[in-house]
């Protein structure tokens, strides 16, 4: 298995989480313009489900307490590592659970986004972006002080499904590019949704939810089915970023990092479209890496830790797409029903036969 | 006990101070306004740098967390608000701004504190004031001055507010350009006065919320960051229309997180104080999902 330099698998890491959040977020705040201030919620409610479920069951196969007990830092510890050691013994195994811990992720931020419904139908614009904010920190909260779900104060290890591949560089390696895959295929996912006539309903609704109504389309539905997708979506981002860090403590899980970021990530590349969205993280993670690599000499030249550059250019960049380009780098275009050369043929057999 | 009650009266003073902050320039420009945090955290490093490196209490440098905060709050309108609401931008976008506007101020509130540190030499990673308040000694009970400075200000914020908003003409015309603004500006009245004079009233009842703050809670350049959930909270249940809803619903808030959470470990125990940051948070959710109009409804609505 070749091995990746760090900086390389940082850069690959972060870029495909990143574009998971962002495409789901755009989902919903792009294409529905629903504002989603509380993306951190599904995303931790997906790292929940990764830190807390698929190790309970292996423990109790095992044999292992899987109670409260699986989550008291004393025995998480000694727990996770006799499940690690089974898992990188049978590659069988760990991809089942790997799979169907997303699977369930997948499912517990759809419900999220169910549940995310009663308000979102209740509430608009600054009203329902602080609503879905507060319940975000809200389960962050708890998280953070109810220790049997994933630890509390103390966190919990994370079992690894990648482990069988073996340790060290190569686990690494493996988890990251298995990661990007992920990203892409989702990627390739939200946009056949743009392009498909339920894209195209959700733009409308967007553009003029009387008129979409008019035409016999049900708001309630569009709007649940949005959030439920991008729910899912989201927590599979968390699920994929608990098991590739092999930890999880809820304070690491921010509004700041996983709801503003990706916020601004989106504004960047063009809100309402995937591609910008892509070029709007991939911009963003290369410069934030570039900064990391580069502390150092950064340091020499500017009299300020590179750490808080890093605040003062992201929130720069926000406000300078916000005055000066607010389509973003690539602006949304509008998505074609065809093939541009079936339009066309149409186009010129409708021309014949009005000759 | 009475440490605590003086505690929670002059955090929820302090809260209820920014959530009217938060209420007047969301009313005047329709501005959810997420640069609060940092407003509120460099009143708090205002107070600290100035204390330390002036001299004298704390109390002398309220004003100037107060004036620095309008100061902010005045360029925030000059450079980015402006221009937004020119060009008519949505409120989701206004709000994003100011979330860039937030990241930037926090930025810059970690240089400050690093420079503080390196070249003052003061501990300005974590600081504690409490122990630099005035002790006030009633008979048999010591009273930190701030349980009595804070709702103090908060009374006088109330009356000095309605009197400028219903007194002074200014004020009327403010009055009018929040309720109607197109009627407002036809009968000659500027509204961009009107926006401006809420974001450097705003500001500077931010900048001084955050000021007193340092002498109740833990100063950290993230606090703003943290307490701005409460703020929120504060402004949300007081319904988000009305300055004295926003006084209430900040009030109210601020003494749950106190005294609402002591009440209840009495009754459910000791594991309930973890809980504390929840309470704003349940508070949000469901003042907006049950009446969204807030405690301002009591006294029927806008005002």
């Amino acid at each position: 298995m070749i091995e990746l330099p760090s900086s390389v698998l940082q850069v690959i890491l972060n870029f495909s989480i990143g574009l998971i959040v962002t495409v789901s977020l755009n989902i919903e705040v792009g294409f529905l313009n629903l504002p989603q201030f509380g993306r951190l919620l599904a995303v931790l409610s997906g790292a929940i489900v990764a830190a807390a479920i698929p190790g309970r069951i292996i423990a109790a196969s095992l044999g292992l307490p899987w109670g409260a007990d699986y989550a008291y830092h004393l025995y998480n510890f000694g727990i996770v590592a006799k499940i690690n050691e089974a898992l990188s013994r049978n590659p069988g195994l760990s991809i089942g659970i790997l799979i169907l811990t997303l699977a369930l992720a997948a499912i517990i931020g759809g419900l999220i986004g169910y549940l995310s419904v009663y308000p979102a139908l209740r509430l608009r614009e600054a009203y329902l972006g602080i609503t879905l904010l507060a319940f975000g920190e809200l389960l962050m909260n708890i998280a953070w002080n109810y220790d049997p779900l994933v630890g509390g104060t103390m966190g919990v290890w994370v079992i690894d499904p990648f482990r069988f591949v073996g340790a060290g560089g190569a686990r690494f390696t493996f988890a990251a590019l298995f990661i990007f895959f992920v990203a892409i295929a989702i990627y390739v996912y939200a946009e056949f949704l743009a392009r498909s006539p339920f894209g195209r309903t959700l733009k409308a609704v967007r553009d003029a939810e009387v008129a979409a109504s008019v035409y016999g389309k049900d708001i309630v539905k569009i709007r649940t089915q949005t959030l439920i997708i991008g729910g899912s979506i989201a927590a599979i981002a968390g699920a994929l970023w608990a098991f590739f860090t092999g930890s999880m403590k809820a304070t690491t899980y921010t509004r700041l990092t996983w709801t503003f970021w990706p916020w601004a990530f989106m504004m960047l590349g063009g809100v309402g479209n995937n591609l910008g969205i892509l070029l709007g993280v991939f911009l963003y993670t290369i410069t934030r890496t570039a900064i990391i690599v580069y502390k150092g000499a950064l340091s020499a030249v500017i009299p300020i830790d590179p750490e808080w550059l890093e605040y003062i250019m992201i929130g720069l960049v926000i406000v300078a797409v916000v005055l000066f380009r607010p389509q973003g780098i690539i602006p949304e275009k509008p998505t074609l029903a065809l093939p541009k050369h079936r339009i066309k043929t149409i186009q010129k057999s409708l021309e014949k036969r009005k000759s | 006990m009475l440490d605590l009650f003086v505690k929670a009266v002059a955090y929820s003073s302090c809260i209820g101070i920014g959530a009217t902050s938060i209420t007047l320039i969301y009313n005047a420009t329709k501005t959810f306004n997420f640069a609060h945090a940092s407003l509120v955290a460099w009143g708090m490093y205002v107070v600290f740098a100035s204390t330390h490196l002036i001299g004298h209490t704390p109390y002398h440098h309220f004003l100037l967390a107060a004036l620095f905060g309008s100061l902010i709050g005045g360029s925030i309108y000059a450079t980015v608000n402006r221009r937004l609401l020119k060009a008519k931008a949505k409120e989701i976008t206004l709000m994003m701004s100011t979330l860039g506007v937030d990241l930037v101020l926090y930025g810059f509130l970690n240089v400050f504190s690093d420079y503080l540190l390196r070249v003052h030499r003061l501990p300005a990673k974590y600081f504690i004031f409490e122990t630099r308040d005035i002790a006030i000694v009633l008979g048999p009970f010591s009273v930190r001055l701030i349980g009595l400075v804070a709702p103090v200000v908060l009374v006088s914020i109330v009356v000095l507010l309605h009197t400028f908003l219903t007194r002074t003409k200014l004020g009327v015309s403010m009055r009018a350009g929040i309720e109607n603004p197109e009627l407002a500006s036809l009968s000659g009245i500027n509204l961009e006065v009107t926006y401006l004079i809420a974001w450097l009233v705003g500001g500077a009842l931010a900048g001084l919320s955050g000021g007193m703050l340092t002498l109740v809670v833990t100063g950290y350049t993230e606090a703003g960051m943290t307490m701005v959930v409460s703020f929120f909270a504060g402004a949300i249940a007081g319904g988000l229309y009305s300055i004295y809803g926003a006084l209430l619903g900040g009030f109210l808030v601020g003494l749950g997180e106190y005294l609402g959470v002591s009440a209840l470990a009495t009754l459910v125990g000791g594991w309930i104080y973890a809980y504390r940051p929840a309470i704003p948070l349940v508070v949000i959710a469901t003042t907006l999902l049950i009446q969204p109009g807030g405690l301002a409804v009591l006294w029927g609505g806008r005002k």
